[in-house]
């Protein structure tokens, strides 16, 4: 390889967004660099062997929202990925219950019934609704959100494109999507269930990696954002990455390396070179430098220019709204190498849906609770945990016999309060304690767990922000409520990709449509940066425009 | 509650006297109620009120609440008066005076620096600069502006998401619509994406970001969660501000108490030929083939008329239909109308003037809030959603009679006092240990701002939202008869499909605070449903 620090574009950071953006620029011609300040790449998108024999999707750990369109584009099945989609899930009660959840139409209205007769109609009701607001938001993804202070005519043609698409709706359902996107998942659920089991079984969607409660409003949306995806062309399924989420960002970076892009790993960013206004290229940690005239951030918006940009060089309003910006941490993650596969007595003996996601916890009210713990700066004394062992659908895994468990929890605050003190340091003697918390309640569907493990390893907020980059432990790169949505995010005026300084663009999920491993905020500022140097294919303007 | 038996034999109509026969039929007179009667009577239709309880006023009431000591029963400040109201009923002629216009607010802070709010301006109670006045300030009206920006919305029916071809109307509401874009546009880009920015927001962050946590952002944020379910940082508290703001915040003593708006009310109509009857409860709506007929009520009496607008809330409303009347889908919707009231009112009867640390005569006048801080708010709405009591509850209180000496005799005052969050679904029920353990829960809390006070009171009322419920009739004693959660708000307000006063059977209207813009004291809900229904030509 030539030792040559000119490049046409340099993406900081190897996370799937970062490698999305490369390998379109990549493709269309451009020699491309991306730096990464770990060894490994795939930011949040990682499969960790982090004790011996074990593979860890020790951050992210299913998969969905990949939108097919980037793993078409980019030929991603060739490059390795494979996706399994998984069935199953259960809730279990503490009195040895559970609320199961089956792939098979007729089971699951059989399960429902168990609970609720009434119910059983409700979730056909419920199901359609949410499946026509994920038809409704799908195509908007992969669109740049149009700026509605611009008087500029791509602006106001997608802002009348989206106002048709609503407008076409018809007047019910408009009123009816409006009620969706402002109402609380505890409130959604309330109106269409009677069982307060499949209510609290269905809201954990709703408050997955957010700082909002299942009564605030704005949560059913979060639903919408946990099912609008889709696996092998089954809307609203999920499924195993096989190797571990890492392989979605392995297939990435060999599809990168195909079209003759370049990674480094090692070494992260110290600052970005800018002159008068303009980005000239980056320098590392380690003090290589490398020139060229587009930078591609994958860190989120405050890490991006907060660290590594200096305010003098920024509006200062700019710097005041990415100060705002929200981003709190509020979950955490448990990955545990387990010795064998658990017992559950509830479950009836080789039950099917424990190859889905499981938890415990069986009211909204628990649930708000838990929310209510994080909001004084402490984890919730009774949290919630979605927990999965994928070991049972991919053995590759972990050794013969033995499993793998990750269990992502809400919620557990950035800012640990311990002795009146709020700061993400107090999570170093902590973690043990939280651990503890967490495992005595699965201990309650999984009698005997504890003598399974053999190792565990626990990421706080504080872990997640040192080891991945994330500001603050937040998996989505900051919030997802309105006012840091679409043309508010990541902040007002700035919501296409572009930033201030002119070349220096944001690609991560702090970007439009946000967080989950979707890849769209990276194939949409790609998009951006080949409109901007005039390289943008014939073939991307018409996709957009469909 | 309503619609006791004997009411499927009632429901079709009897031949009945013309003087039983009116142009519309109002079910209960309060403010909004009373509203809708003058703006018809004005508007030479034949009205008839019927109000169940003796006296008019619903939640604007005066009443005794000891020999000698009288107050505002429920709502105790005027802030959102619609000033189209006002004007078009010419309130002023008929007997409404404001004895204090724009009371400041003292925000009570535990180590005795008080903040005191007037308008824009914050300062402390001892005249001393506050170290964030500017900012508050700047934020303040901005919120001012913002607010007034879209009470055009508020002021009016609300406008179609689609359809409605081109009619009069929807060409007059597209005109606002456009309007209302181009008011954006024109506050220039900042301004605009602000907007754009915090209108979903919630005004924990939005107070926050700008300025310290203490009694000045505890003051504002409860400005925006007085009546709700929700806390500060609950997103759409923003706009629950905004419609509080409409009418830019100041907030008005009447003389006389609360009931002089109702009265002024009752007397415009009255001028106008409405006739108000009391203690007269309606025990169902009559059906006259496709529409409305009239109403039943007493011992098989009944009154005809083609027009019935409900004050009440929309289930009373469907009660006393019949759910038979409307959509399978209608019913549904409106039985998940949430209305879990959480303001509770608390008024002391008091044998003197009670003294608050740092606060002079002029200062006591002042509406004073417990409120010293934003997370302290978000800590006592916490148990409401559990069914609990606060042991720290906010408090926003007035001693009107400072202002307004009519109201009570001799030396006693008293001090009304709004109390939340009280649940309206309140675990064990709202007995009357419960009413006496919020009533000790808040005298303690007063107590600390004003030592002493607990031996001034000579008689304490506390309404809890089931006793509100009760004399009211609002569903779950919700202050607003459903909450203001931007799902339940503007052209979504009662329901999706019934957000233009139509309830779907001919004839009848709803004119309450379920419908469009909300509660507080308007008289704009009762104002748009009849000019409404005179723009349907009785079509509907």
């Amino acid at each position: 390889m030539p030792n040559s620090t000119r490049y046409d574009a340099i993406v900081i950071g190897a996370g799937h967004n970062g490698l999305t953006t490369a390998c379109y620029l990549a493709k269309a011609g451009l020699r491309v660099l991306v730096v990464e300040k770990n060894d490994w790449v795939g930011g949040a998108a990682v499969s960790r062997e982090l004790y011996d024999g074990w593979t860890y999707s020790n951050c992210s750990y299913v998969c969905s929202l990949l939108r097919p369109e980037v793993v078409r584009d980019l030929d991603l099945p060739r490059h390795g990925l494979q996706v399994i989609p998984y069935e199953g899930g259960a809730t279990f009660t503490p009195d040895g219950d559970y609320f199961a959840h089956y792939a098979d139409h007729d089971t699951l209205r059989r399960e429902i019934a168990r609970h609720s007769k009434r119910d059983v109609d409700a979730y056909e009701r419920y199901s359609k609704l949410v499946l026509r607001q994920c038809r409704f938001i799908r195509p908007l993804l992969l669109r740049t959100p149009p700026d509605p202070a611009s008087l500029h005519p791509r602006d106001l043609q997608e802002l009348l494109y989206l106002i048709r698409r609503f407008h076409d709706l018809g007047e019910r359902e408009m009123g009816e999507t409006l009620r969706f996107w402002t109402l609380s998942v505890g409130e959604f659920l309330e109106e269409h269930f009677e069982s307060e089991l499949i209510r609290a079984s269905l809201a954990g969607s709703g408050i997955i990696g957010t700082g909002l409660g299942v009564y605030s409003p704005g949560t059913a949306y979060v639903l919408l954002h946990h099912y609008m995806g889709e696996v092998d062309g089954s809307i609203g399924s999920w499924g195993f990455a096989r190797g571990g989420m890492g392989s979605i960002s392995n297939a990435l970076a060999s599809a990168l390396k195909d079209a003759g892009g370049e990674i480094r790993v090692g070494s992260g960013i110290d600052r970005f070179l800018i002159k008068n206004g303009i980005v000239t290229g980056v320098v590392l940690d380690n003090g290589d430098e490398f020139e060229a005239p587009l930078v591609a951030s994958n860190m989120d918006v405050k890490r991006t220019f907060l660290r590594h940009v200096d305010a003098s060089e920024l509006p200062d309003a700019f710097v005041t709204a990415v100060k705002r910006f929200k981003i709190r941490g509020s979950s955490a993650k448990l990955n545990v190498a387990l010795d064998g596969f658990p017992e559950f007595p509830a479950a009836p003996a080789d039950a099917p849906f424990l190859k889905g996601d499981l938890h415990c916890s069986v009211s909204l009210a628990e649930l708000e609770r838990a929310y209510d713990d994080w909001k004084e700066g402490r984890w919730s004394a009774d949290p919630y945990f979605d927990m999965l062992i994928p070991t049972r659908m991919d053995p590759t895994m972990a050794p013969p016999g033995k499993h793998m468990m990750t269990m992502f929890i809400q919620y557990a605050p950035y800012d640990l309060e311990v002795d009146g003190v709020r700061a993400p340091e107090n999570w170093e003697n902590a973690r043990e304690r939280f651990a503890n918390t967490v495992i005595d309640k699965v201990e309650r569907i999984c009698p005997g767990i504890r003598d399974l493990i053999l190792h565990k390893e626990v990421r706080s907020p504080w872990d997640l922000e040192r080891e991945v980059g994330l500001t603050e432990g937040n998996i989505f790169q900051g919030e997802l409520t309105f006012d840091q949505l679409l043309f508010n995010r990541p902040v007002p005026g700035y919501a296409q990709y572009r930033s201030p300084i002119k070349g220096l663009y944001l690609v991560g999920s702090s970007a439009h449509p946000g967080g989950g491993v979707m890849a769209a905020p990276g194939a949409n500022a790609a998009r951006e940066i080949l409109r901007d140097v005039k390289l943008l294919s014939r073939h991307a303007r018409w996709s957009r425009a469909a | 509650m309503r619609g006791g038996h004997g009411r499927r034999e009632n429901q079709t109509m009897k031949a009945s006297s013309a003087k039983n026969s009116y142009d519309a039929i109002v079910v209960g007179a309060g403010h909004n109620g009373l509203t809708a009667a003058a703006t018809l009577a004005k508007r030479g239709k034949r009205v008839l009120v019927l109000e169940r309880s003796q006296s008019i006023g619903g939640m604007a009431k005066t009443s005794e609440i000891a020999p000698g000591v009288r107050g505002p029963r429920m709502a105790h400040l005027l802030y959102n008066l619609s000033p189209l109201v006002s004007s078009e009923l010419d309130l002023e002629a008929h007997g409404l005076r404001i004895v204090a216009r724009d009371l400041p607010t003292v925000s009570l802070s535990p180590d005795g620096r008080h903040v005191v709010i007037a308008g824009a301006e914050a300062r402390y109670c001892d005249g001393g600069a506050h170290p964030d006045a500017e900012t508050f300030s700047s934020l303040w009206q901005r919120m001012i502006r913002f607010s007034a920006l879209i009470a055009p919305i508020f002021a009016r029916t609300p406008p179609r998401l689609a359809g409605g071809g081109m009619s009069r109307q929807n060409l007059f509401e597209g005109a606002q619509l456009a309007k209302l874009g181009l008011d954006l546009r024109r506050m220039g880009k900042s301004e605009m994406r602000e907007f754009l920015r915090v209108v979903f927001s919630n005004v924990s962050d939005l107070f926050l970001d700008e300025i310290p946590d203490g009694p000045l952002a505890g003051a504002m944020a409860a400005d925006a969660v007085l009546g709700a379910w929700a806390g500060p940082k609950s997103p759409g508290t923003v706009l629950m501000l905004m419609y509080r703001l409409a009418q830019g915040g100041a907030k008005q003593l009447p003389a006389g108490g609360m009931g002089a708006v109702t009265d002024a009310l009752a007397n415009a109509a009255r001028a106008r030929g409405a006739e108000i009857r009391t203690g007269v409860g309606v025990d169902s709506v009559l059906i006259d083939g496709e529409r409305v007929g009239g109403v039943a009520f007493g011992r098989n009496e009944s009154a005809e008329a083609p027009l019935v607008f409900s004050s009440l809330d929309t289930m009373s409303t469907l009660k006393l239909v019949g759910a038979e009347h409307f959509d399978i889908e209608a019913c549904r919707r409106i039985q998940n109308i949430r209305a879990k009231g959480t303001a509770a009112k608390i008024n002391f009867a008091l044998s003197a003037v009670p003294k608050f640390h740092g606060l002079d005569d002029t200062l006591l006048r002042a509406r004073l809030l417990v409120a010293p801080s934003v997370n302290y708010i978000e800590r006592a709405f916490n148990p409401a959603k559990y069914g609990e009591l606060p042991s720290e509850p906010m408090i926003e209180a007035v001693i009107p009679s400072l202002s307004d000496p009519s109201l009570c005799d001799d030396d006693a005052h008293v001090m009304s006092a709004i109390v939340q969050f009280a649940p309206y679904d309140l675990k064990g029920g709202w007995s009357s240990a419960a009413r006496e353990r919020l009533a000790k829960i808040s005298l303690a809390l007063l107590e600390q701002y004003a030592p002493g006070i607990a031996d001034l009171v000579t008689a304490t009322e506390v309404l809890s939202p089931a006793d509100i419920e009760r004399e009211t009739g609002a569903r779950g004693g919700h202050w607003h008869h459903a909450e203001m959660a931007v799902d339940q708000m503007i052209m979504l307000r009662p329901t999706n499909g019934m957000g233009r006063y139509a309830s779907g059977v001919p004839g009848l209207y709803f004119c309450g605070a379920s419908a469009h813009p909300g509660g507080d004291v308007t008289g704009a809900a009762g104002r748009n449903a009849a000019l409404q229904s005179i723009r349907d030509g009785g079509a509907l």
